[in-house]
């Protein structure tokens, strides 16, 4: 027993560990928590080095992102223009856009620092639902430039403004009379542009790839800063094709002493056949790490409710759209979730809309009735609609769920008077039933969609409180302890690690987020205030400072 | 020439929009490009295949089948740059797409010419289908997109449910040209609108010509803001407009595509202008289309109002 044994000390250390809820001392050896209690814990194992910087702060399990998408790390490389403030990887502070004049002086400045004339200039993250007065026109962005390719991307990932340069290379002029070209009233493109027909003939002429950029090491390392900054130990990257190629990148990224994030990456099923798919997560779970997990496979059943894509059961939309789209035959997802379920993988399923959810949970019911599996562990993603009746039947079947209790805050007000009216806006996100009905729970950012941060999502669940300040669905409110839980032990058990993290406890990795305030004592409301000194990961400490 | 035509085939997830694939792909007289959702269910013999190039095969026959990834446009324009030029492209459209929102593609690509959007239907299945609780809003637009429907799988249903699916098409879509196959075995005509100068006035017109055309040579230039007026009040029996036409004060060559209400107005090589409609049997009659085409000429005396 040579080697050496830490004792970090704190003011308080909220466990999880149900043994030991609350300890001043936890002692880490090989990377692995050794032992939690109070003092005791210094010459209990031997002899050990004490570790005294986090004396004054409270330390809790590191933070489990449970639906992240590492693309995150790549967005960064374009300037950002949304309305709410955002943190960059090097932890410089962004500020939010509050009018379209702030993001066109914005990019004039980013524009004339750009040395290279022809390359396009693309910004992430525009966000206009709370701008007062009229939308962004190709005007706007002729002012930042009439020669250079100019386009602002909507976080909401369904609409593109683009400049007269734009319009010009994809050929789109006042004689283009196709569907997802906005016109104003003289008949004029505005440059705002909608659809996948017309928005990828744009990204093509800018060449740009959007969100299917492929994911190198130092965008890696950029999402690990990004999430370890905000108290985030373990991360999905819960859409990745997983070709040789994302492997390798994975394993390189994930091998190196200083990264500081374990990963969780989810194959997207589809873009493989099923036998195909199923036989490489096979193969690559026998590649998993202490820092890189293999098994889950992502599938994809609908659109989104801002983007009214999602598939919703009757009244449909509040504001009369017609339903949306599945992304997937239900007879199809029926044999796709048998499959992967017989071949003892794990399924985490994108659900947004009331009538996805319960497709997927019956899929999932059947699946399991005919080949009985313990532990299974499927997740609805997102299942942002999910009634009573639908968590009752996911209990049943032992299903997981993971809310996007971001949503409340950032699209709750939309959700009241667009998309779902004002009494099921009221169970968005309904953590509250989850918990109530027994379902496992997690909550989730979908980073970049909003920041990944789990005491703000920790803070969307126990108040829900939109943008505009409401509180939407005040029942479905959790404590704080329930959503701590939710970001932490929840998360993992919806991964299949829970016996190695989400806790502080024997056995498990010393993987801890450090914080100036213990989350289950500070108002609810302060919850996003929290600062996050450091995390610790397999025992190295990453200091926020 | 107004561009490569294409063909959007549309249809439920199993109503056989492979298997049709598969037959045109095997009995081939002209080159197709093929734009597949499932690239693993195309069945082509070996003895077919000439190079098999990751997601791409080529054929002995000159043809070429693609997998299509999340870029149907990056799909056709790749295919559209090729050495060996294809003469007529199929999109296959995945199992729940709209195909109105794929046919959309062919509009926004330059170098395409948009043929039926075609929907393949499963006799057997069909009445259930739009009956299910989860399916029955998609197969339902699906069907109502379609210029051409291709009932599939007649020699499985029994004649009370082959009657069920025509009467449910004939609601959803009425008057729509439904043309009864098994196996998927198409015929190839049945992938383009009517040639040339085939046209319901025509008495050697072949039986499924449903479509009814009409063409029109401008005379002179016509008035772009005109042309624009007449285009958005057209009836919805017209399904396409294309061809060339000149326009003031220029005389700027320009091709025009017009599909169901949406359109490009695009400059071209000079050519010879002129312009085919295609439409329903609905279609106006040949004089009043000519008056109304007349009405975009430069020339010509606004309407008092």
């Amino acid at each position: 027993m040579s080697a050496e044994t830490r004792v970090f000390v704190a003011r308080r250390i909220v466990t999880l560990n149900p043994s030991l809820p609350h300890a001043t001392h936890v002692a880490v050896r090989e990377g692995r928590i050794l032992g939690v209690g109070g003092p005791d814990m210094l010459d209990a194992f031997g002899p050990a080095a004490l570790e005294q910087r986090f004396a004054n702060d409270v330390i809790v399990p590191g933070f489990v992102e449970g639906h992240g998408h590492a693309v995150t790390g790549l967005m960064w490389r374009n300037p950002y223009v949304g309305y709410f403030p955002r943190t960059a990887p090097d932890g410089t502070q962004h500020p939010g856009f509050r009018s379209i004049a702030d993001v066109v002086a914005y990019l004039r400045q980013i524009e004339a620092a750009m040395p290279d004339a022809d390359r396009p200039l693309i910004a992430w993250g525009f966000d206009p639902i709370y701008f007062a007065g009229p939308r962004m026109t190709r005007a706007d962005l002729d002012a930042v430039s009439t020669r250079r390719m100019v386009v602002v991307a909507h976080v909401s990932g369904h609409i593109l403004n683009v400049n007269g340069a734009v319009l010009e290379r994809a050929g789109f002029s006042a004689d283009s009379n196709l569907d997802g070209l906005a016109r104003d009233a003289s008949g004029a493109l505005t440059g705002e542009l909608q659809g996948p027909a017309v928005m990828g003939r744009a990204n093509r002429v800018t060449g740009d790839a959007g969100l299917l950029r492929a994911i190198d090491v130092p965008a890696l390392r950029d999402y690990a800063a990004t999430a370890r900054r905000v108290g985030v130990t373990t991360s999905t990257d819960l859409a990745n094709v997983l070709s040789d190629a994302d492997v390798a990148v994975l394993r390189a990224a994930t091998e190196a002493d200083d990264f500081p994030l374990r990963l969780v990456p989810a194959m997207r099923a589809r873009e493989y056949s099923v036998a195909d798919g199923i036989a490489r997560l096979t193969a690559l779970r026998r590649l998993s790490t202490d820092r890189l997990y293999f098994g889950i496979a992502k599938l994809v059943v609908d659109g989104s409710i801002q983007g009214l894509t999602a598939r919703l059961r009757w009244p449909g939309y509040h504001n009369g759209a017609p339903n949306g789209l599945w992304y997937v035959a239900p007879a199809e997802l029926g044999g796709i979730v048998e499959a992967y379920h017989r071949a003892g993988l794990q399924l985490h399923i994108h659900t947004n809309g009331d009538e996805a959810s319960e497709l997927a949970t019956e899929m999932i019911g059947r699946a399991i009735s005919a080949y009985p599996r313990a532990d299974h562990r499927h997740t609805l993603q997102h299942c942002q609609m999910a009634d009573e009746a639908i968590f009752r039947r996911m209990q049943t079947f032992g299903m997981c769920v993971n809310l996007f209790s971001n949503h409340i805050y950032y699209w709750g007000e939309q959700h009241r008077t667009v998309t779902m009216g004002p009494s099921r806006a009221l169970r968005l996100d309904a953590c509250g039933t989850a918990l109530k009905v027994g379902v496992k729970l997690a909550i989730h950012s979908d980073t970049p969609v909003t920041p990944v941060d789990p005491l703000f999502t920790m803070w969307c669940a126990v108040n829900r409180i939109t943008a505009e300040g409401r509180v939407l669905g005040e029942a479905e409110r959790i404590t704080p302890a329930q959503a701590l839980q939710a970001v932490t032990l929840g998360a993992a058990y919806t991964l299949h690690l829970d016996h190695r993290i989400g806790s502080i406890d024997v056995g498990k990795f010393a993987d801890f987020a450090v914080l100036d305030r213990d989350p289950l004592e500070v108002e609810p409301m302060a919850l996003r205030d929290i600062s996050v000194r450091a995390t610790v990961l397999g025992g190295c400490v990453f200091d926020n400072t | 020439m107004t561009g490569v035509p294409l063909t959007v085939i549309g249809g439920f997830l199993g109503a056989g929009k492979t298997t049709v694939v598969n037959h045109l792909l095997r009995n081939a007289t002209r080159r197709w490009g093929v734009l597949v959702n499932d690239f693993g269910a195309i069945n082509i013999d070996a003895a077919l295949i000439a190079a098999h190039d990751g997601d791409t095969i080529a054929l002995t026959n000159g043809c070429v089948c693609c997998g299509m990834s999340d870029d149907l446009g990056a799909g056709l324009a790749r295919l559209a740059t090729r050495a060996s030029p294809v003469e007529h492209v199929i999109v296959e459209a995945s199992g729940v797409s709209d195909p109105r929102r794929i046919a959309q593609y062919a509009l926004v690509e330059p170098g395409y010419s948009l043929e039926p959007i075609v929907v393949v239907a499963d006799a057997r299945a069909l009445s259930e289908q739009l009956h299910d609780r989860w399916v029955a809003d998609t197969v339902r637009a699906q069907l109502a997109a379609a210029e051409i429907v291709l009932l599939n799988k007649i020699d499985l249903a029994d004649p009370a449910t082959l009657a069920a699916a025509c009467c449910a098409i004939a609601t959803i879509r009425p008057g729509v040209r439904v043309a009864e196959l098994c196996h998927g075995a198409v015929s190839e005509d049945l992938l383009r609108f009517p040639g040339a100068r085939a046209t319901r006035f025509h008495a050697d017109a072949p039986p499924w010509h449903e479509f009814v055309t009409w063409h029109w040579l401008p005379p002179a230039a016509l008035d772009r803001e005109r042309l624009r007026t007449m285009l958005r009040a057209l009836p919805a029996s017209v399904l396409r407009v294309k061809g060339f036409c000149r326009l003031a004060p220029d005389a700027a060559p320009h091709l025009l595509q017009f599909a169901s209400g949406q359109w490009t107005l695009s400059p071209a090589d000079a050519l010879e202008p002129s312009m085919v409609v295609i439409g329903t049997p609905d279609l106006p009659h040949p004089d009043a289309l000519t008056a109304l085409f007349g009405k975009t000429l430069a020339s010509s005396q606004p309407d008092e109002s």
